[in-house]
């Protein structure tokens, strides 16, 4: 018999009033339960906490990306103008040297302020003085370590300050600004050049969004934060075997069903409302913890971690709304009785049509978007969110439908197969729950690797660069001697060879000529990297055949005299012509695939055939190739170089080479993507020990009956393997129809990369596995017969 | 005090059992013995150690000092998968709430100790369904522990302590959370079947109705044991 009691008091039929009293009374329960209840309590409150931190850490990264983009803009100094600028009293000299140490940029500037009122970069005080840097704190700290030695020797200045927030990018951020002289005489834009102010404007429109990375980045967010939403949605429910047991309680005393589960989901609110003020003190926490931290090579300040005031409002607003609705919706199929009983009615058999409107709702919100492709495409943001949302939360309600359908038709096997069969048939449920979160999370992430490496190809280009002959090159500051420059470089540490090759242009006049071509200076061993030459000796001159774009050969080897760097126009004043007599001994060469991946065209010059003034009018490349047993051995060359000239430009080949915007989504991925596995990692070993727990009594009682404590370990196991396999078999086929819709709406041509979606589903029964490991300790424990002692 | 040494021929003989967990002490130099077919009732207040006790008898848990011996051996002597494989085959037990596995059917929960033991599905399930028409619960073969009342739940659990015919059945409070009316259902039935092997009954409760089907009773006080004079 149920009662339905009324406060007194109560306006008679309030529904509202009803509602309030039993979730109040929930919310009491929650914290006066005694300390089971208090356990329960701070369960949920610590899940939905770590759930609402990651929320908010999420809403807050589109701030993260524009503060970075904001900080860089102030401190741009970098410029379009190549017009000649005289020094003034409010102009510096500045030059770039960024370079690499260990992988990690290091942000370099020397600086010459040409007056007083010159320009002082954001985040310092003063200029430098000559011989003087100030350095970032991440560089300072670098260099005052042993791990620093290295740098240290190549940026040989005395730090005299470092460098203020204002002027970095992130807390990790390697920079530094030097003071120099004599940099005015080295001017050529835009590495080295003459400013007035920082911060200019770009001269041109701002590059308009690219509409594939706009999706990449609405579905990277929309995968990101369906994962935390089911998290939030399993950590509301923490305990909830154990509260429905102690709600009969209530029963007895005369609360009507619909009472008990408002006051279920009264506790659950109340969980939820703490849950928020956990999770904002987690974020809190993250926002220092993050400024200390560096991820993928990313660092950020504490500042910019401030998430958007009304995705802040949306998150303490639907984290206990969902929290009540979530438990007033598990507790359906619960039939909570008098005298301590709860019996779980044999549920209904799941449905399946509604479960399919979900996905296909996705679909079809996708299916106007297909084909459009990157030329035309004009995704709509919200349309493109709810389809993949839909989609993913497809999972969730397919997942209980597919574990059911699958498990009932399980026939018994052994003891610890069948223990865990017939477990999974009486609560598929929640052996459904535990792994929704990561299939969602796995499914999305098939998709975007599909994604990805569907457009990859578009966003990373090949260098051309053939990286088993050279893997390092040095571009040589005008003025500096190459001999100087090769023999210093073939004398460092690690350099096994060394290409030396300067490279200018010709044509058949002083100014303005018609006919030009490329000149390539080097001795007999560098050409031969370039051409194939029939014989070769110091003096010699070869002219090229071959190559792909010089049609301009035939006629300028008629010419008796040519110019080296022969000037564009009158206006031209930086070319310095220099007449050349062409050998009459020339020699043909058949080119060949250079190093940097071009057949050249024009003359091979050996340094001995170059007149007195030509060796100005080139400038010098030098190819290395590195032993690849010297670890430090770009560390050392880049030391080599900077000693040489510090605007010797050395850079460390590839042979890809990717879009800063799209290899920033991809790292946004991975950050977002570990920080989201390790949550739904948390999750499930929390559910599982609550699992464990409340069969505590039960497993000492079989343990005392003598069930061997493998037996039941093995249950376990398939417990949690099953519902896995299942949840990985669906995430995967969602993960590639979403993948497939995604790649057909940017008009690139479907192919799965069964790697991806294998290491995918890897990472996540990893995952998993790593789970049942962790739990196993406590599992053994809790098989201890004396577990059944009361007393 | 502790009790008399025991008879001649008896089956599981316990003394100078010592156990505390942390600052209690709950066995005390407790004594205990049991012949082949008989039924003892352990009876004492609650916290007195007679749940101890009968876990210390059936080699749940060990005891701190004292000798427990059965069928001739020395309990001490066993490993943990001795003891385990012990109470596999030679003990049976029923707890107060049956500790039935709820996703189990009842066939299946009877069945249970024989598969552990190595029988097959089939065979197992032949016995435990002759073994739940014995104690009337037959008719309950399909369903779940949670879709069964107490009484037919604590019955069902009686024909699964019974299945392995063991020698001994521990029964801790079997009827304790049953009214009268089934817990003498439930009684006369453990005790009959029991009987009907010549299984030795250890059966913990602090009812005297209860106590009633027994053939001794031993009162636990203060963990320590004490054989009563039967008042006729």
């Amino acid at each position: 018999m149920s009662v339905r009691r009324e406060g007194p008091g109560a306006p008679e039929g309030s529904r509202s009033w009803g509602w309030s009293r039993d979730l109040a009374m929930g919310v009491r329960f929650a914290f006066t339960g005694g300390r089971e209840g208090w356990i329960r309590t701070l369960l949920t409150a610590v899940g939905v906490g770590l759930g609402v931190a990651l929320l908010l850490l999420t809403t807050a990264l589109p701030n993260v990306l524009s503060a970075r983009h904001e900080r860089e803009q102030a401190r741009r100094d970098y410029t379009y103008d190549y017009t000649p600028k005289p020094p003034a009293d409010d102009t510096l000299v500045i030059a770039d040297l960024d370079s690499t140490y260990h992988g990690d940029d290091v942000r370099g500037r020397l600086v010459q302020p040409d007056g007083p009122r010159a320009p002082v970069p954001p985040g310092l005080r003063t200029f430098p003085a000559v011989g003087d840097m100030v350095v970032s704190p991440a560089l300072k700290k670098l260099l005052e370590s042993d791990d620093g030695a290295l740098l240290r020797e190549r940026l040989p200045y005395r730090i005299t300050g470092t460098i203020g927030e204002s002027g970095l990018i992130g807390s990790h951020e390697l920079a530094y600004y030097a003071g120099v002289d004599g940099l005015a005489a080295k001017i050529d834009p835009p590495n080295v050049a003459r400013i007035s102010a920082f911060g200019e404007p770009h001269p041109f429109a701002e590059e308009a969004a690219d509409p594939v990375l706009l999706l990449l980045v609405l579905v990277v967010f929309a995968v990101l934060l369906m994962p935390v939403a089911v998290f939030v949605a399993t950590a509301v429910r923490f305990g909830g075997e154990r509260r429905d047991r102690r709600l009969a309680a209530l029963r007895l005393i005369g609360s009507d069903s619909r009472m008990v589960r408002r006051i279920a989901a009264g506790e659950a609110l109340a969980g939820a409302l703490l849950g928020l003020v956990l999770g904002t003190l987690f974020f809190l926490a993250g926002r220092q913890i993050a400024g200390t931290a560096e991820v993928f090579r990313v660092s950020v300040f504490p500042s910019y971690l401030n998430p958007s005031p009304a995705l802040a409002v949306l998150v303490a607003v639907a984290v206990p709304m969902a929290a009540v609705l979530v438990t007033l919706f598990a507790l359906r199929g619960v039939v909570i009785e008098p005298l301590g009983v709860v019996r779980t009615a044999r549920p209904a058999r799941r449905r399946l049509w509604w479960r399919l409107l979900l996905p296909a709702g996705g679909l079809a919100l996708l299916y106007p978007m297909l084909g459009q492709g990157r030329e035309n495409g004009d995704f709509n943001q919200y349309m493109v969110t709810c389809g993949v949302l839909l989609l993913l939360v497809g999972v969730t309600a397919l997942l209980p439908w597919v574990v059911e359908a699958v498990v009932a038709r399980l026939h018994s096997g052994g003891v610890a197969w069948q223990l865990a069969v017939r477990r999974l048939q009486l609560s598929s449920g929640s052996a459904a729950r535990m792994v929704n979160g990561i299939a969602v999370a796995v499914a999305g992430a098939i998709a975007l690797q599909m994604l990805f490496t569907g457009v990859d190809a578009d966003y990373t280009k090949a260098t051309g660069q053939d990286v088993t002959r050279a893997q390092m090159e040095v571009s040589v500051p005008d003025g500096v001697p190459m001999a100087r420059v090769t023999r210093e470089l073939g004398a460092t540490k690690g350099v096994r060879k060394v290409v030396a090759l300067s490279e200018g242009n010709l044509g058949e006049r002083r100014m303005s000529a018609d006919l030009n071509a490329q000149v390539t200076v080097g001795d007999c061993a560098a050409l031969r990297e370039v051409a194939t030459l029939p014989s070769c000796r110091e003096g010699d001159v070869f002219a090229l055949r071959g190559s792909d774009y010089d049609d301009n050969m035939q006629k300028l080897t008629g010419f008796r005299t040519l110019f080296l760097d022969p000037a564009d126009g009158e206006e031209d004043t930086e070319s310095t012509p220099v007449a050349w007599t062409v050998p009459r001994g020339l020699k043909q060469a058949q080119t060949r695939l250079d190093m940097t991946g071009v057949k050249r065209g024009g003359f091979l010059v050996t340094p001995a055939a170059l007149p007195a003034k030509g060796a100005a009018t080139v400038h010098g490349h030098v190819f290395l190739g590195l032993d690849p047993s010297v670890p430090d051995a770009q560390e050392y060359v880049r030391n080599t170089a900077a000693r040489i000239d510090p605007l010797a430009d050395p850079m460390t080949w590839s042979a890809t080479v990717e879009s800063g915007r799209f290899a920033s989504i991809r790292t946004g991925l991975f950050v977002g993507a570990a920080c989201v596995l390790a949550l739904i990692g948390v999750s499930l070993l929390v559910s599982q020990l609550e699992q464990l727990r409340e069969r505590r009594k039960l497993l000492s009682a079989l343990v005392a009956f003598g069930t061997r404590r493998r037996t039941l370990s093995m249950s376990v196991l398939w417990q949690t393997a099953i519902p896995i396999a299942l949840g990985l078999g669906l995430a995967a086929v969602v993960g590639l129809t979403l993948g497939t819709v995604l790649l057909k709406m940017t008009g690139t041509s479907v192919s799965v990369d069964w790697v991806s979606v294998l290491s995918m589903t890897g990472v996540g029964a990893g995952v998993v596995l790593l789970v049942t490991l962790l739990s196993l300790p406590p599992l053994v424990r809790l098989m201890r017969p004396d577990g059944l002692r009361t007393e | 005090m502790t009790s008399p040494t025991p008879p001649p021929g008896s089956l599981l003989t316990a003394s100078e059992l010592r156990k505390t967990y942390g600052p209690t002490t709950a066995l005390d130099g407790a004594a205990f013995s049991i012949h082949p077919g008989e039924v003892v009732a352990v009876m004492g207040p609650s916290g007195s150690g007679k749940s101890t006790l009968l876990h210390c008898l059936a080699g749940i848990v060990t005891p701190d000092s004292g000798s427990i011996t059965y069928d001739g051996r020395e309990m001490a002597t066993m490993n943990d998968s001795q003891r385990s494989a012990l109470r596999r085959s030679e003990f049976g037990f029923v707890f107060q709430f049956g500790q039935l596995v709820p996703e189990l059917s009842c066939v299946e929960n009877v069945a249970l100790p024989l598969r552990l033991n190595g029988t097959g599905r089939k065979e197992a399930e032949r016995t435990a369904l002759s073994w739940m028409e014995r104690l009337e619960v037959d008719d309950l073969k399909g369903k779940r522990p949670g879709e069964v009342s107490g009484g037919q739940g604590q019955r069902v659990a009686v024909a699964r302590s019974l299945v392995t015919s063991p020698r001994v059945l521990f029964a801790d409070e079997p009827t304790g959370a049953l009214d009268s009316l089934n817990g003498e259902r439930v009684m006369e039935l453990l005790t009959d079947a029991a009987r009907s092997t010549n299984a030795a009954v250890v059966l913990v409760t602090h009812e005297a109705r209860v106590a009633a089907y027994s053939d001794r009773e031993v009162v636990v006080r203060d963990g320590r044991s004490r054989d009563m004079e039967r008042v006729v």
